[in-house]
């Protein structure tokens, strides 16, 4: 595009140059050649007067070497017979060029007629002069300037294309980077980089405002972090209290149905106080508060405990250990990794609605310990496996409504993450699996 | 002017008609020759009403520069014809035409003409006697010869149009 920009503007420039330049030849060469006609005009005054027609062949002759592109020239008297003539030498006899009527220039194609009339100083017309002159070296003006055109075209060519070539790639390296930045912050959820670019152009200017763009949701993602760090806060000592005077409600009360609102109530207070768990801990992962308590423990233990501490929650589903080895210590967060396996335990359940089957298995690698959780619900699409341990994700399929924040497997990542574990997930035949390994401490 | 060039045309025209009349054309030509001399002549601070022409007589260039000088004029002066039998008679003229076959030596004649006059022969060899211009036939054609001392002794200056055509005689 630049290069044809530049070709283009070229060609136009150098066309109207040339068209100019032999006009202006034209305009020189018609100008001087009328003075010429008008000397030889005043010097052959008194060779007319005087019948001298050698005298005017002489001064004729004298075209030969003084102006050489004179083809042909001719003076008349004023009855308009001829007095004398001059033809350069080598060339074969032309038509007189006398034939000039009306006006005393006449331009075509590449001869030029000039005449002029010869008058004396009484004012006496007494013939006339006619000259016809060879435009030849205007054709070879012409083809040369059209040469140096070309040349110069070809050179602007070559130079444009090699700019093009540079600033493209100079161009396209800086907006690789940008895009690479973009995707980066896309795909890690770090807005806080920062891109430096010295250029003074629209991509220089591209950088600042991403670098703004940046800097803004960092800003508003902190923001957002201390809401949920302060709203979480806030909702949970008024639930704690809340929660107290349901326990406290729910040992004196013996009434029926009063009793049984109780239990309803508290059951949607345990709810609730988990949710605001989930904020707090992700408010506390955000800002770097979440530490870790690390003990020695059974891990199989733990496994068995969760798994019948859920089957007390679950009346629909049949939570099932595949495997026991026996007990196997770890070193871990004990509470965290129960809130993972819960975290996990509880999705299977509540995404397979109407099955009622959920299988645990563990698997010892040497280096670490793998937990599977096997459920035979309606399973995750392809393209949301690894979406899933984003913040606040929730699923896109139209067709689930299952409340919640968006928030455990976040955390069970986060917290998988401090443990120097993973966590990941598999589709199945019907339902998914989710694994989570825990490194085994060896010593 | 146009008039008048047709009239030195027809002039011109009707000699050459004139089958037989090879002289009188001939001092046709010549007449017109005179009269082209005097426009490239600068006559010096000489600005009388008349421009004389003087003819030694008789001659037969008599009638053609009568005819001329009944039409032309030189500058704004008009062109008088004066005739002079012999040489005592020579008075004030601008140009002197001394006609060929003249009876009177040359020498006589010059030394009667004044300062400031153009002398013009038609006799070979007088240009180098000392006229100023003198006629030749060559070839068939009207040339002419140039005296340059002799026009500078009579203070007068011939352009350089007028002498590229003359033959110049030192």
């Amino acid at each position: 595009m630049q290069v044809f920009t530049s070709v283009l503007v070229l060609t136009i420039f150098f066309l109207a140059f040339i068209i100019t330049d032999i006009r202006q030849y034209k305009e020189r060469k018609v100008s001087s050649m009328k003075t010429l006609a008008h000397v030889i005009g005043l010097n052959s005054v008194s060779a007319l007067e005087f019948r001298d027609n050698e005298a005017a062949k002489d001064m004729l002759l004298s075209l030969k070497d003084n102006s050489p592109e004179v083809v042909h020239a001719e003076i008349t008297d004023k009855d308009g017979k001829p007095f004398a003539s001059y033809t350069r030498p080598g060339i074969p006899n032309v038509n007189t060029p006398g034939v000039v009527s009306g006006e005393n220039v006449q331009l075509t194609g590449e001869q030029l007629f000039v005449s002029d009339n010869i008058i004396n100083s009484n004012n006496e017309q007494l013939g006339k002069v006619s000259l016809e002159v060879g435009l030849s070296e205007l054709e070879e003006t012409k083809k040369a300037k059209y040469r140096l055109a070309a040349v110069l075209l070809l050179i602007a060519l070559g130079f444009s294309f090699v700019i093009a070539v540079v600033v493209q790639a100079y161009i396209s390296k800086r907006l690789l980077y940008l895009i690479n930045n973009m995707n980066e912050a896309g795909k890690t959820g770090n807005y806080n980089i920062r891109i430096a670019d010295e250029g003074k152009d629209e991509i220089g200017t591209l950088m600042k405002v991403f670098n703004k763009l940046m800097q803004q949701v960092t800003e508003s993602q902190q923001r957002k972090d201390e809401f949920i760090g302060i709203a979480s806060h806030e909702l949970k000592t008024p639930l704690t209290s809340i929660k107290g005077y349901l326990d406290l409600l729910n040992v004196v009360e013996e009434k029926q149905p009063n009793k049984q609102f109780v239990q309803k109530s508290l059951d949607s207070v345990q709810k609730l106080e988990s949710l605001i768990k989930d904020l707090l801990d992700v408010s506390k992962i955000q800002s770097g508060q979440l530490q870790l308590n690390i003990t020695q423990f059974d891990i199989n233990a733990l496994i068995d405990e969760t798994i019948a501490s859920m089957q007390m929650i679950s009346a629909s589903h049949r939570i099932s250990r595949e495997n026991d080895p026996g007990p196997l210590l770890v070193s871990a967060d004990r509470q965290r990794i129960e809130q993972v396996l819960i975290n996990i335990l509880s999705n299977a359940i509540k995404y397979s609605p109407g099955e009622n089957k959920v299988v645990v298995s563990t698997k010892n690698t040497g280096a670490e310990l793998v937990i599977k959780v096997r459920d035979y619900g309606i399973g995750i699409a392809a393209e949301e496996l690894t979406d899933i341990f984003e913040r606040f994700y929730r699923t896109k399929d139209s067709s689930v409504h299952i409340s919640g924040f968006g928030l455990g497997l976040y955390i069970c990542r986060d917290i998988m993450q401090r443990h120097k574990g993973k966590i990941w997930v598999e589709r199945e035949e019907k339902g998914s699996s989710f694994y989570f390994a825990l490194p085994i401490n060896k010593q | 002017m146009l008039k008048r060039s047709l009239f030195l045309f027809l002039l011109i025209s009707f000699a050459v008609n004139a089958a037989g009349q090879v002289e009188q054309r001939e001092s046709d030509l010549k007449a017109v020759f005179i009269y082209n001399f005097t426009r490239y002549i600068e006559w010096g601070n000489d600005t009388g009403h008349e421009f004389v022409i003087g003819i030694i007589s008789p001659s037969v260039i008599d009638r053609s520069l009568t005819e001329i000088s009944k039409t032309n004029k030189v500058g704004n002066r008009r062109i008088v014809i004066r005739h002079f039998s012999k040489p005592e008679e020579i008075s004030y003229c601008n140009i002197l035409f001394i006609p060929k076959n003249c009876p009177f030596p040359l020498s006589s004649v010059l030394e009667r003409v004044d300062k400031g006059t153009l002398t013009v022969s038609e006799e070979p060899g007088f240009a180098r006697q000392g006229t100023a211009f003198n006629f030749i036939v060559i070839n068939d054609k009207l040339k002419f010869e140039a005296n340059l001392k002799a026009i500078n002794a009579a203070g007068l200056k011939a352009g350089s149009q007028l002498l590229k055509l003359a033959i110049i005689i030192d």
